[in-house]
């Protein structure tokens, strides 16, 4: 081989190593290895001790037969996940996309950025803000309102409705990403469109049904699967707002997971629980993966040097 | 045509009434946009107090009261204010107009504010930040768990996590994004495609694993494993950021530096890396802002109360002193959250032109 | 059917300079008028204020003498067709034609027949199954055309409606607008900045610039006695041969030329001389030729004269002078325009015979 041919290559490896090389190894530590790590947990006895002592089946088994609160944590994840989903990710994403694009620009761009804050604060300051909103004594900005405006005796929602409280509190953070989401699609609709509708005779709600709703079929399909996946997985607001409380009331599958390895010390367990979420995780994932346009990311690069 | 008459268009009916219309128009024309306002307000009013109310508080409590009234009197203040000038907004045209009427507005709402609530205002609850004891004093007894460090160790220790995450995240992106979008090689689709779906896939469902590789590894309850995991959590989102910068950049650039003699190394270094500046501020920020914030990672790794970060201070502080006083608590998520605030404030240019692949972040 | 009027119609945006600085129009019920200009110059600006898309800064606009201004779009019955056709992309054909209709009090059986019967007329009737994408330029502009008609509407506002067509469907699409114009009546407004379009299609021509109306009136008016030096160099084409000179008296001076004035003028002016109002022929300045280019039927000659550099046709597919050749260029007095520098107006000019 040529010596410049030789150089070449002996430089296209080196590149490839400098600058895919990184990020590979890290991908592969931290992605890759757990998964693998995970799947074999799964089947074994692992306790407080962190050590290994057998392989077993029996998370599996205790998962199907013996575990009453697993049923519980099932039942309440799917009421918080449909009912976020179904309330703020989804339909009053779309209810405030509509609306501060109705409304002339600088208002609703300042309504959106109102909007994003759940979402752009620290997560311990958004829990923190909630807690006090809900406070069960006269402190409580909400018992505030319902002793001194209302005139009723203070409410304790923390204790009585926390599973309310939960699906408010993720709700407004899940809604301000579709809000935005919709909100793109909404202004990449050509003007002349909403124009001609108007000039046809249409008025603003036969806009909506006719123009813009058609246009967001897409993004409303993508939103609702990702979203979907998102609170399957996440619990971190609820860890800091009722920390899946009372006992298990508000603790989701996933939640659930996490205290079964870090409060109660059954790694194994936690992991075998982990293991549903991982692969619903890579189903759903591949899903969204094929609702993406692709062709946009895989252009072909244009030097072959090196 | 036989058709043409049964379409010929005649006057339709009579002749309509314009004025009718016109008042109609302007009759739906502003009781739709003051009910799509007033929507607005009722449902944005949730999110705005709270966030008011805490900065209040941080500014006025004392130990033992969360007085509300200071946060009702200031409303009682701006509620109208904004209301006046809303009104004012909507009906008068004239720029000038509006202009002077919210001048003189912020007047009145000032000196008011001023005069009222002026003088309950202190920095009393801010004093965390020079007095390491303030727990101990408020529970005259030992606090729950260790013994409270000081607010300034949380914040360089969340400091270097966040700017080492930083610089990781920089150095490992922008060389993963640079080779995927200038280079070819075998597996490139391959490769791009699995990013997207790790990107997609839900990292916190690996927390059970990744804590016991870590600690495997040996670094559980070090801030570096923190930031080693962070910052490969995030990584293929950032890969494609910087991919996206890197595919603005034209080939001819590239293609005359290395006609002038540079390797494609020197020519990533040179030429290419300075023209993505922009997207490199904008991953820094957001990867910043990302770490500063970061919760449930810091909290499953760093075990021992010896390795404390912001979000941690806020939460334990919190969770000892609430009951006792809100201010000092109000006054620690107003610090902590002030670097975070700024930094979207000074950078929101840079953040948005962050996209993936097309779609705006 | 309507008769519009437009009364110092002004548009501002925040910020800029007028795009519609002070239009005054009247259109006559059943007109066809065209607005031609180049881009930039307000004509779309205007049409979107008729149709009620933009609101006017100032002015008035009215239908039939009532003040429309206030009115928005969807009371003013104004049926329009974009450039970009804004067909609804997720409907088919026949319910793109209905659409309007719906906002009507108007059954659907009727609904229904009145789209076809103006499907017909447009001539999209085999066609009303099929989606907007499906569809070729022409045919969704039909599609465009039949559902601005379908609501019988005052006012037909057309924005460009060529430009995005090829040569040959440009062809049958004048015709097709005209014919459906002429049997229908409608008061029709159409913008272009095609000034063919304009002549061809339109009874009368309105010519815009910087937001305000140059001249009006029939396009031979226009192209014979143009008000201005921007109306005579828009239309007409080839462009007209302009040449700065100075009048002095009797004597029109152009740089080496002299020509001899009938009536008298004074001060610096620009001569116009149309390419095809020059003749080869005895007793004419003499020009040599520089450049011919052979454009189908005609032949378009660029050459030195007196004047300055000039350009002339003549008629035949063969060029018959050469690089270089001297010929003797001459012109009908009457047909040479003379234009005041400073103003761009037309003065009032004969040359001597």
């Amino acid at each position: 081989m040529p010596d410049f041919a030789r150089a070449q290559l002996r430089r296209q490896r080196i590149n490839f190593a400098l600058f895919l090389g990184p990020a590979l190894v890290l991908l592969a530590v931290f992605f890759v290895a757990p998964v693998i790590i995970d799947v074999v947990l799964a089947f074994t006895d692992m306790g407080r001790t962190l050590a290994v002592g057998k392989f077993t089946l029996e998370n599996f088994e205790r998962m199907v037969t013996r575990d009453t609160r697993l049923l519980g944590a099932l039942g309440i994840t799917f009421i918080f996940v449909v009912t976020t989903l179904g309330v703020f990710n989804v339909t009053f994403a779309l209810l405030l996309a509509l609306v501060t694009t109705a409304v002339p620009q600088r208002l609703g761009a300042f309504f959106r950025a109102v909007w994003l804050l759940p979402r752009m604060s620290p997560s311990v300051v958004y829990a923190l803000l909630w807690l006090w909103v809900v406070d069960p004594n006269e402190r409580g900005l909400l018992n505030q309102i319902v002793v001194h405006v209302f005139d009723m005796p203070p409410i304790d929602l923390r204790n009585n409705h926390p599973l309310l409280v939960i699906i408010l509190a993720n709700g407004f953070i899940g809604a301000s990403l579709g809000m935005l989401i919709f909100t793109s699609a909404i202004r990449s609709i050509p003007e002349h469109l909403f124009h001609a509708a108007r000039v046809d005779g249409a008025g603003s709600l036969a806009i909506v049904r006719h123009v813009t709703l058609p246009a967001l079929r897409w993004p409303i399909s993508y939103m609702t699967i990702h979203q979907s996946l998102s609170l399957l997985v996440s619990f971190e607001y609820i860890l800091l707002i009722t920390g899946g409380g009372p006992f298990y009331d508000t603790t989701v599958f996933s939640l659930y997971a996490y205290r079964r390895a870090f409060e109660s010390g059954e790694y194994a367990y936690g992991a075998a629980l982990s293991l549903i979420l991982v692969v619903i995780g890579v189903v759903a994932a591949l899903a969204l993966w094929r609702l993406m346009d692709m062709k946009r990311l895989l252009q072909p690069p244009r030097i072959e040097v090196h | 045509m036989a058709t043409e008459h049964s379409i010929a268009v005649g006057t339709p009916a009579a002749r309509p009434d314009w004025q009718a219309l016109a008042r109609r128009t302007w009759r739906t024309r502003f009781t739709g946009q003051s009910a799509l306002l007033a929507f607005l307000v009722v449902v944005s009013v949730p999110i705005i107090l709270p966030y008011f109310w805490m900065v209040v508080i941080a500014f006025t409590a004392r130990t033992g009261g969360v007085g509300s009234d200071v946060l009702w009197t200031a409303c009682a203040v701006i509620v109208p204010a904004v209301l006046v000038y809303s009104l004012v907004h909507m009906s008068v045209a004239s720029r000038r107009l509006r202009l002077a009427t919210g001048l003189i507005l912020l007047a009145i709402t000032g000196t008011l504010l001023v005069a009222l609530v002026g003088e309950r205002l202190h920095l009393n609850n801010f004093r965390f930040l020079w007095r390491a004891d303030f727990v101990e004093e408020l529970r005259s007894k030992a606090t729950s768990g260790a013994q409270f460090p000081s607010v300034w160790r949380a914040f360089f220790n969340s400091l270097a996590l966040a700017v080492s995450q930083t610089v990781i995240i920089l150095t490992v992106a922008s060389l993963a994004g640079y080779y995927i979008s200038r280079f070819a090689f075998r597996g490139r689709n391959a490769f791009l495609q699995g990013l997207l779906v790790l990107h997609a896939f839900p990292a916190m469902t690996l927390i059970i694993p990744i804590f016991l590789m870590l600690y495997w590894i040996g670094l559980l309850d070090t801030i570096i494993g923190v930031m080693l995991v962070l910052a490969a959590i995030e990584l293929p989102f950032y890969v494609f950021v910087m991919k996206g910068f890197f595919d603005g950049v034209p080939w001819d650039i590239e293609m005359s530096a290395m006609t002038d003699g540079a390797t494609r190394r020197q020519a990533f270094r040179l030429v290419v890396l300075p023209q993505v500046r922009v997207g490199l501020i904008a991953v820094a920020v957001f990867a910043f802002i990302r770490a500063w914030e970061e919760y449930i990672f810091v909290r499953t790794f760093l075990i021992e109360n010896t390795n404390w970060v912001m979000s941690l201070y806020l939460f334990w502080v919190a969770d000892d002193v609430m009951g006792v006083d809100y201010g000092i608590v109000a006054a620690v998520a107003v610090f902590y959250v002030l670097p975070s605030l700024l930094l979207y404030v000074f950078c929101q240019k840079y953040l948005t032109q962050m996209t993936i692949g097309g779609i705006k972040g | 059917m309507a008769r519009v009027e437009l009364k110092n119609l002004r548009k501002e945006w925040l910020g800029a300079t007028a795009a519609v600085a002070g239009v005054d129009l009247a259109i006559e019920d059943g007109a066809f008028v065209a607005v031609l200009g180049p881009s930039g110059c307000g004509k779309t600006t205007t049409l979107m204020m008729l149709a009620g898309i933009y609101q006017p800064t100032s002015g008035e606009i009215t239908f039939d003498g009532a003040r429309v201004n206030d009115v928005e779009a969807r009371g003013r019955n104004v049926g329009i067709v974009f450039q970009s056709y804004a067909l609804y992309p997720n409907m088919s054909v026949l319910d793109n034609i209905m659409f309007p209709l719906r906002f009507k009090a108007i059954e659907r059986a009727d609904a229904e027949r009145r789209a076809r019967e103006i499907a017909a007329l447009v001539r999209v009737d085999v066609l009303l199954d099929r989606r907007p994408s499906q569809l070729s330029g022409g045919q969704q502009q039909r599609v465009a055309l039949a559902r601005a008609l379908v609501k019988r509407p005052h006012l037909l506002l057309l924005d460009e409606p060529l430009s995005n067509l090829d040569a040959g469907l440009r062809l049958t699409m004048r015709t097709e607008i005209r014919r459906i114009q002429r049997e229908l009546g409608v008061t029709t407004i159409l913008v272009t900045h095609d000034q063919i379009e304009a002549t061809t299609m339109a009874d009368r021509v309105v010519v815009m610039n910087g937001g305000r109306v140059e001249q009006e009136g029939a396009a031979e008016d226009l192209y014979e006695r143009p008000d201005t030096l921007f109306v005579a160099s828009f239309i007409g084409s080839p462009p007209i041969n302009l040449f700065d000179g100075a009048a002095d008296g009797s004597v029109l001076s152009v740089h080496e030329a002299r020509i001899p004035l009938a009536v008298s003028a004074s001060g610096p002016i620009v001569l116009g001389l149309r390419p095809e109002s020059l003749q080869v022929g005895e007793g004419g300045t003499p020009a040599r030729v520089t450049a011919a280019e052979p454009m189908g039927r005609e032949v378009l000659y660029t050459a030195d004269s007196a004047f300055g550099v000039i350009r002339f046709l003549e008629a035949g597919a063969e060029p018959r002078h050469r690089e270089g050749d001297n010929v003797p260029l001459g012109f009908a007095p009457e047909s040479a325009l003379v234009f005041d520098k400073a103003s761009g107006r037309r003065l009032d000019v004969r040359i001597a015979a």
